[in-house]
């Protein structure tokens, strides 16, 4: 790697930093491993000492759930730095094998779970749903950007078929992008991987680019923050599903009719919150399904604690063995007196629901996306 | 130490459903992933961890197509020098030995210390290659090979066998010579894709049969031991008894099993 | 029919069993078996070969204590040369497919490996091997020639009783030369962990269908409220996520406990020689064609993820935990 690639006090403004330590202060990870993402701010400007900090594990217990960015006085993203030195070891080739694993299936299948591109499509045999053609003349109003984790895994695959049934119901004119569709990048870039994340950006754009449509909805908020912040030359705008799904409710087209006559409470995804401020149209949402008994979190919108799902934290698991944050969370949630915890992400919805079951209380405590209440009561 | 690595693209199928196809010598390949035999991949890994300690190059070498350079860039992008794929219609449908012979052909004008294959491809499992290879070529071979020290005079190397068990043989063999690696015996490591970018500026040579002044009648179907006449799926004994129902029906189904075997 | 040649495999002063087996396997083939025996001082494997072999060739030199695919190369090249048999067994083991391979290039005998089920067509044989680790049999056709080399998989053919009382020559050993390029040096046994799962009465044996070590506290969570220990197949242990004591199958262990409970294991030949003996065994696993529901007792198709936590509760209900 060539010494103005490692200049990491211009690329990351460090010598703007002022060592206040709010980053620190409020990293969630701070508080079960030994990550202080304020000494690498400080520590990352010996440009000698820039190999050595990259060897340190607990750059990759960072969720990248930018709390430190979002509480910086100074506007500096701390956990870029991570991310930074993450790409050191990329470059050398010494990546967990999990994590090596993942982004060698991106590479060579567009999605990071060793599935291949011919099951992409797997989820929605049973539903009837239109596929996108480039160049179409006819415009189709929304194009769905599925998640790789929605696409491949068993128990996410059914957030998206919630989604078809919702949008179905509704009446939405929507397509899939199909066996084509990639992964849109967001943890390919989160690992340091940002070779691979310009193939993503381009390729991606490109092929979205190439779709006749009115919109884009992403039904992560991964893939969301990413087309709609970090892409490059992307024509169509970019809608979370909840920011669509909450105008339709609000339109009154439809009624619902089932009901959920539970107490829910609501996580706020890192990405969709504390990254894009969306808080309000998923609460919307919840509270319009009829019977809902809706409870915040004491720690809730801003200052909602990260489930550690992102970042690439799915392939990386954390030395440390204090409790995991998911695992508070839902402890949280039972003292809440909360049946329900309602997410809006799939990298939420299955650390929450493996911490309900190492808690043992994965009979009275159930995870869903909103998605998939709003289907039960369509 | 100059090194050769021999690398093949196969179909990952380990969980994926397999069928065959209309021809009955094929299986479906349209819905299935593929990459780098697994062997193989720990095979370059081994061969860049000793260019890394003791210098040399590292020249990796494939029969196929085209979209076998895939794998050959990813080999380049994590240490290897040069590239050769071996392409022609001649070599289609060829065995372990068929395949080892244009191999050795291409190899055998090149000065190496050191051939490194897989112990075994995931695909076909003949695990012929490394031994027939060090035939062919005149030098002495090890397969299951799960250790290698090259010993200090660089003339030699003590290398430990896998076999049943888990048991290692430990042998001396002189170099130049063939190794078939297993699987385990290191940890290979990531091609990024800017690496693999930068691969791709390095010429793959391709060469025919013609090319390596081998008989079409030598290599392929025609120069193998053996041909395939037709896949069937496999005789099962006795078919386990299918526990049907959703997964609760199916777990409380296991379960009184399990109980009234007196497991649980 | 010309004769029949077995090579028999021992190791530190055990004779294989795949030897037996392909001797009797053989005397279904029709023409003369004869057993090949390179060893040191092994006049008891002779003695044993005799009761399965129309005859053995027995060579007794040191320089066949251990095996050394050089010196057995070399020496069986040379019987081979001398006796001309029509078709040479040799078991498809990390002896002999370090062997095989190159003694059939040196004669320049067509060679299949791994044979799974063997008929003869006249003097010539048509084998059967697996491809796609175990998913698919191929039916393999081999070129015309005086001689075939086949390496034969482990219990391909049944063992039976010894019914035949061949006579023993012991021969010269064929190799005068010195053997240079190849030298054995020593045995290394792999490492034992705190679990040894060859004495575990149940186990839970997990496989590459766990796609990730942080998935393992699933299986982990099933194992002890069935109070079995945890097993694994070869990815698993590459991969990291258990250590190598936990191998279960050909490199691995061999394991014969009560309950196998395969989990994401799709049952490839090389797992399943480890853990077949066990006296019942269960299967998760989502491919319905897998393997392993071949030899399993009872199945389950579907999800691992899905089913092994509800199993885990089922039986935690079952035992009022």
């Amino acid at each position: 790697m060539c010494a103005e690639e490692l200049d990491f006090i211009t690329k990351y403004d460090l010598l703007g930093c002022i060592q206040c330590g709010r980053c620190t202060g409020g990293c969630p990870v701070a508080m079960r491993t030994p990550l202080r993402v304020r000494c690498f701010m400080y520590d990352t400007q010996n440009q000698e000492r820039l190999e050595e900090l990259s060897e340190r594990p607990e750059i990759w217990d960072c969720t990248t759930c930018y709390t430190c960015a979002a509480r910086c006085p100074k506007g500096l993203e701390p956990l870029e730095v991570l991310i930074g030195l993450r790409s050191i070891q990329i470059e050398e080739g010494r990546v967990q094998p999990t994590v090596r694993d993942a982004l060698e299936s991106i590479f060579r299948d567009g999605n990071p779970w060793g599935s291949p591109r011919a099951k992409r499509l797997d989820w929605v045999k049973d539903l009837e749903v239109k596929v996108l053609e480039p160049e179409a003349e006819e415009v189709t109003d929304v194009l769905l950007f599925i998640c790789c984790t929605d696409a491949y895994d068993p128990r996410v695959m059914k957030v998206a078929q919630s989604l078809v049934k919702v949008l179905q119901a509704w009446g939405v004119d929507f397509g899939l992008i199909g066996e084509d569709e990639s992964c849109c990048g967001s943890e390919v870039r989160r690992l340091g991987e940002e070779g691979l994340f310009e193939m993503c950006d381009e390729e991606n754009v490109e092929l979205l680019n190439s779709f006749n449509v009115n919109r884009i909805v992403a039904i992560s908020p991964h893939c969301y923050n990413t087309l709609k912040k970090e892409y490059h030359g992307l024509k169509h705008p970019v809608l979370h599903y909840t920011e669509l799904v909450a105008q339709l409710l609000e339109d009154g087209k439809l009624q619902l009719k089932g009901e959920l006559p539970k107490v829910v409470t609501y996580h706020d995804p890192c990405f969709l919150g504390k990254q894009n401020d969306i808080y309000d149209e998923p609460r919307y949402i919840i509270t319009r399904i009829p019977g809902v008994e809706f409870r915040e979190f004491d720690r809730c919108r801003e200052r909602s604690l990260c489930c550690e799902g992102g970042g690439g934290k799915m392939w990386v698991e954390s030395e440390s063995k204090e409790e995991r944050l998911a695992e508070i969370r839902v402890t949280d949630a039972k003292e809440l007196g909360a049946e329900v915890i309602a997410v809006a992400c799939p990298f939420c919805l299955l650390p929450l629901e493996d911490a309900t079951k190492v808690k043992g209380i994965e009979e009275e405590m159930r995870v869903a996306d909103i998605l998939e209440l709003l289907a039960e009561a369509l | 130490m100059n090194m050769v690595v021999c690398v093949k693209r196969v179909p990952d199928t380990a969980e994926a459903e397999v069928h065959i196809d209309a021809s009955g010598k094929d299986i479906e390949k349209s819905r299935l992933s593929f990459k780098i035999n697994e062997c193989d991949n720990y095979a370059v890994e081994e061969a860049i961890q000793i260019k890394e300690r003791l210098g040399g190059t590292v020249t990796v070498i494939s029969l196929g197509p085209k979209e076998n350079d895939e794998v050959i860039r990813m080999a380049l992008a994590k240490g290897g020098d040069e590239a050769i794929r071996l392409e022609d219609e001649a070599f289609a449908g060829g065995d372990g030995f068929a395949v080892a012979k244009a191999l050795a052909a291409a190899i055998k004008g090149m000065e190496f210390d050191i051939v490194f294959t897989g112990a075994l491809a995931d695909d076909d499992g003949y695990a012929v290659v490394p031994a027939a290879l060090g035939e062919l070529l005149g030098v002495p071979h090890a397969t299951y090979v799960k250790k290698v020290e090259i010993l200090e005079d660089g003339k030699r190397a003590r290398v430990g066998r896998e076999l049943e068990g888990g048991l290692l043989e430990f042998l001396e063999i002189d170099l130049p010579c063939v190794l078939g690696i297993q699987t385990g015996i290191n940890e290979p490591r990531y091609a990024s894709f800017k690496g693999i970018k930068q691969a791709a500026k390095k010429e793959i040579a391709v060469k025919s049969a013609a090319d390596l002044g081998v008989d079409a009648s030598e290599v392929g179907e025609a120069g193998s031991w053996a041909v395939l006449e037709k896949f069937t799926p496999p005789v099962v004994g006795e078919m386990a008894e299918i526990l049907e129902g959703d997964p609760e029906e199916t777990a409380a189904k296991l379960a009184a099993i399990l109980k009234e075997k007196g497991l649980v | 029919m010309k004769d029949i040649f077995v090579l028999i495999e021992h190791r530190r002063g055990e004779m294989r069993d795949v030897s037996i087996e392909m001797l009797c396997g053989a005397a279904g083939l029709g023409g003369t078996v004869v057993a090949v025996l390179l060893g040191k001082d092994v006049d008891a494997f002779a003695e044993k070969a005799a009761g399965y072999a129309d005859k053995v060739l027995y060579v007794n030199d040191p320089m066949f204590e251990n095996y050394n695919s050089e010196a057995y190369q070399k020496a069986l090249s040379a019987l081979i040369k001398e006796h001309n048999p029509g078709l040479v067994l040799i078991g498809n083991t990390a002896q002999g497919i370090d062997l095989a391979p190159a003694l059939a290039v040196e004669l320049g005998a067509p060679l299949v490996t791994d044979v799974t089920a063997l008929e003869m067509e006249g003097d010539k044989p048509k084998p059967t091997r697996q491809f796609y680790g175990g998913k698919l049999d191929a039916h393999m056709v081999m070129k015309d020639a005086d001689l075939y080399i086949l390496t034969v998989r482990e219990a391909t053919f049944q063992a039976g009783e010894p019914s035949k009382s061949g006579e023993i020559v012991k021969v010269e050993n064929p190799v005068k030369e010195e053997i240079t390029y190849r030298k054995f040096v020593e045995y290394v046994e792999p490492e034992v962990g705190e679990v040894d799962i060859t004495q575990s009465t149940m186990l839970v044996g997990v496989g590459r269908g766990i796609r990730e070590d942080k998935n393992l506290p699933i299986v982990e969570e099933l194992a002890k409220v069935l109070g079995a220990d945890l097993a694994a197949s070869r990815a698993v242990v590459d991969a990291g996520w258990l250590p190598a004591d936990r191998q279960v199958g050909i490199s691995g262990k061999t394991v014969k406990p009560k309950l196998y409970l395969a989990v994401g294991i799709s049952g490839a030949f090389q797992h399943v020689t480890g853990m077949k003996g066990s006296e019942v065994i269960v299967a998760i696993n989502k491919d319905p064609d897998a393997p392993i529901f071949g030899i399993a007792d009872y199945g389950i198709v579907d999800d691992l993820f899905k089913v092994v936590p509800k199993l885990t509760e089922k039986i935690k209900e079952l035992k009022g935990l």
